[in-house]
């Protein structure tokens, strides 16, 4: 088989067993579910929430340079700690956390492969007992914007361009317009359905398999290749606020090696209200 | 109530909930859903038979700890109590019941079961009108 094409950023579940007290390493748990790990996690982990730690409580964006260094320093976190990111639904909000990482530039973040859904399926050690650590001091740049993150403006020209991809990590039903949720999930407050211009559809789930792990550099060549996303294009994903677009930003991105990826955190509940902004829409009724 | 106190407060209903199941008699019953959380519940109500007072309510739901701990948590709160009282209940009464320092950052979750159970009732009051104006 071959080989992803940044392995380093996958540990594996043994791995993550073996550096459970190596003072170098810290585990962070990222959850949909808020009180997930209060239910138990991963010895020596901590818990970083992607709306009270990752976004800013009053603009709709992330936390500023001062912030993310208060934040790292608050968790024992340096510039040179390897930080391994794992959490809930097939780490979907794991690799949000990674994403907001990177950009501010932390160095040395890297997934569980499996994430939380495997720990636990291998019945491995689960506490309640909540960690602390010493403060450190974090020197963060400021929060680079412009390399794997995509504004609505920059989607814009991009639709109007060649040699680009954009990828709709949504749903079928939220591609077509038929829903502005995610199936089993309530209507919520898009005004309209459909998607960008020019998007293919690859849901994000389709990376993963039935343990939660990533599925292999072949069968993810075939899956994002097969629809025209491909490695020599100017790449872009979205779905409905980012944090299901970050995971397929960082098979792109780290598993496949594509080298422009950016992540459209805008995604659907900006480009679907947005004014003036066209869409498609495939479902009619 | 402190920040811990209200984590496992939320976790021991998570985790033993109460009044979880359907009901066979119930005189209404209320799905709901959160967005962007993945969140529903169902509640299941049962009315005095006067018509103005929770007898009782049970649910069935899936999703996160919050959404299903304070469905729980709900359904003892409103045992007996009339419906005028539920009209009253703020969502942010809800919320500090819950531990507001706790679920502040995921408000629609603390209140769905709240927001649904609001929902039951005036389905409820509405099936009465119709049948009222049926009758005459």
């Amino acid at each position: 088989m071959a080989e992803y094409a940044h392995p380093e950023v996958l540990v594996e579940t043994d791995w993550v067993a073996e550096h459970l007290h190596d003072p170098n390493v810290r585990l962070v748990e990222c959850d949909e579910d808020l009180l997930l790990y209060d239910q138990g996690h991963i010895p020596g982990a901590i818990k970083i929430d992607w709306v009270a730690d990752l976004n800013d409580a009053v603009v709709r964006d992330y936390l500023n340079r001062e912030q993310f260094e208060q934040l790292m320093a608050s968790n024992g976190i340096s510039n040179d700690t390897t930080v391994i990111f794992y959490g809930d639904k097939n780490n979907w909000w794991a690799t949000y956390a990674l994403w907001v990482f990177k950009l501010f530039g932390h160095e040395d973040a890297r997934i569980m492969n499996g994430g939380r859904t495997k720990w636990v399926a291998e019945g491995r050690e689960m506490t309640r007992e909540v960690p602390s650590y010493p403060q450190t001091t974090y020197k963060a740049p400021e929060r680079d914007d412009a390399t794997i993150r995509a504004f609505r403006d920059q989607v814009r020209q991009h639709i109007n361009q060649k040699g680009g991809a954009l990828v709709d990590v949504r749903g079928p039903q939220e591609f077509s317009g038929e829903r502005t949720h995610m199936p089993e999930y309530p209507q919520e407050g898009t005004l309209r359905g459909g998607h960008i211009p020019t998007a293919v559809n690859i849901p994000w789930a389709k990376a993963v398999k039935e343990d939660a792990t990533f599925k292999s550099p072949e069968e993810l060549r075939a899956l994002y290749e097969g629809q025209g996303v491909t490695p020599d294009k100017d790449v872009i994903s979205y779905c409905r606020i980012g944090e299901r677009s970050s995971h397929t930003w960082f098979v792109l991105k780290y598993l496949l090696g594509y080298p422009n990826v950016r992540n459209y955190d805008g995604s659907w509940t900006e480009w679907g209200n947005g004014v003036g902004l066209p869409i498609e829409k495939t479902y009619n009724q | 109530m402190d920040r811990q106190e209200a984590i496992e407060y939320l976790l021991e209903h998570y985790e033993n909930p109460r009044n979880n199941g359907p009901m066979e008699d119930a005189d209404v019953t209320m799905p709901g859903g959160n967005p962007g959380c993945g969140d529903v519940v169902t509640l299941y109500v049962k009315l005095n038979e006067a018509g103005d007072h929770v007898d009782r309510v049970t649910f069935e739901g899936q999703g996160c700890t919050i959404s299903q701990a304070a469905a729980s948590i709900l359904t003892e709160m409103v045992e007996g109590k009339p419906l005028s009282e539920i009209d009253e209940m703020d969502f942010n009464d809800m919320i500090d019941e819950l531990g507001r320092e706790v679920v502040s950052n995921r408000p629609r979750c603390a209140t769905l079961a709240l927001g649904t159970l609001k929902a039951a009732i005036a389905k409820y009051r509405n099936d009465q009108v119709r049948a009222d104006l049926a009758q005459s």
